[in-house]
């Protein structure tokens, strides 16, 4: 994980697009709460600037 | 084995712009990697390939570029037999970033001269992998080689100083001065010869030490008439 964070960060893509988090499929508040702030991060950041159909 | 570690991909990129492409925006890039001993490793593999092939594509594009990055790898990139499986890519690539070691990037260089290969790694040494992750050197190919005195610890790559006859004055508690994360290679040589039993070989005068088969003084070479296919055939000639 930290590797490919490196990575992202070396490209110029920003490592923090990238997360990983360890739940169970009963936690159903944790998930929002986890959706919620990687929404919310990647509003901050912007969108990918490489656009779509990049082909990677 | 031969140790080497990829280049900082900022490094890697500025290379392909200033000296692998025609047009500063548009262009084709094939990255080679090298089965052998760049692969366990970890810096030159197939895998290694994808990751900096990827790697590539995002950063140019970032940078507003259009670089289309092919991928292959062959088995050894320091032989011809074995590159001759992608010589039919380069014709339509500027350039080749070969994550091969420097053999293997100046190979490709001599075998097809009419493509400019650049290299993605930086060789470093000879070495052994101590433990998962870790590479330490422990060979500086000096060809005259010494272990059977030695207990088979060398002086040579693992002596900061490369001294042959004990440790200096700054070998404390079996630590090296330069560095305390490396142990005295003579403390290692010491130990080693009293384990097995023969200290005392260590206090016997040996020959001078043959320097004129180390790198200083110009590359080597070494010829095996009894291997050559025919005198005077040169690698990837017709004999």
């Amino acid at each position: 994980m930290n590797y490919v964070k490196g990575l992202l960060d070396e490209i110029g893509l920003g490592g923090e697009r990238l997360e990983m988090f360890f739940l169970s499929s009963a936690e159903g508040m944790r998930w929002a709460e986890i959706a919620t702030e990687m929404a919310q991060r990647i509003k901050e950041m912007g969108p990918n600037p490489l656009g779509d159909g990049h082909g990677d | 084995m031969i140790v080497a570690e990829q280049k900082p991909l900022d490094e890697i990129k500025s290379l392909v712009s200033d000296l692998g492409m025609a047009d500063p925006l548009h262009g084709k890039v094939l990255v080679l990697g090298c089965g052998t001993c760049v692969t366990v490793c970890f810096a030159g593999g197939e895998k290694e390939v994808g990751i900096l092939a990827s790697s590539l594509r995002m950063a140019t594009g970032l940078d507003g570029k259009e670089v289309e990055f092919l991928e292959a790898t062959v088995q050894r990139q320091c032989e011809y037999e074995y590159n001759e499986a992608i010589a039919e890519l380069l014709p339509q690539v500027d350039a080749v970033v070969s994550i091969a070691c420097g053999i293997g990037v100046q190979t490709m260089n001599e075998q097809f001269p009419e493509t400019l290969t650049i290299p993605g790694l930086n060789t470093t040494f000879l070495g052994q992998p101590t433990e998962q992750g870790v590479w330490e050197e422990r060979c500086q190919a000096c060809g005259n080689c010494v272990l059977g005195t030695t207990g088979g610890i060398c002086p040579i790559a693992r002596c900061a100083k490369s001294l042959l006859n004990g440790p200096c004055g700054g070998s404390q508690n079996g630590v090296c001065e330069v560095d305390s994360d490396t142990p005295c290679a003579w403390q290692l040589i010491y130990d080693r010869m009293t384990a097995l039993g023969k200290p005392e070989l260590l206090y016997e005068l040996n020959d001078m030490k043959d320097w004129r088969t180390s790198c200083d003084g110009g590359a080597r070479k070494i010829v095996r008439e009894d291997l050559q296919l025919s005198v005077g055939v040169a690698a990837g000639e017709e004999s």
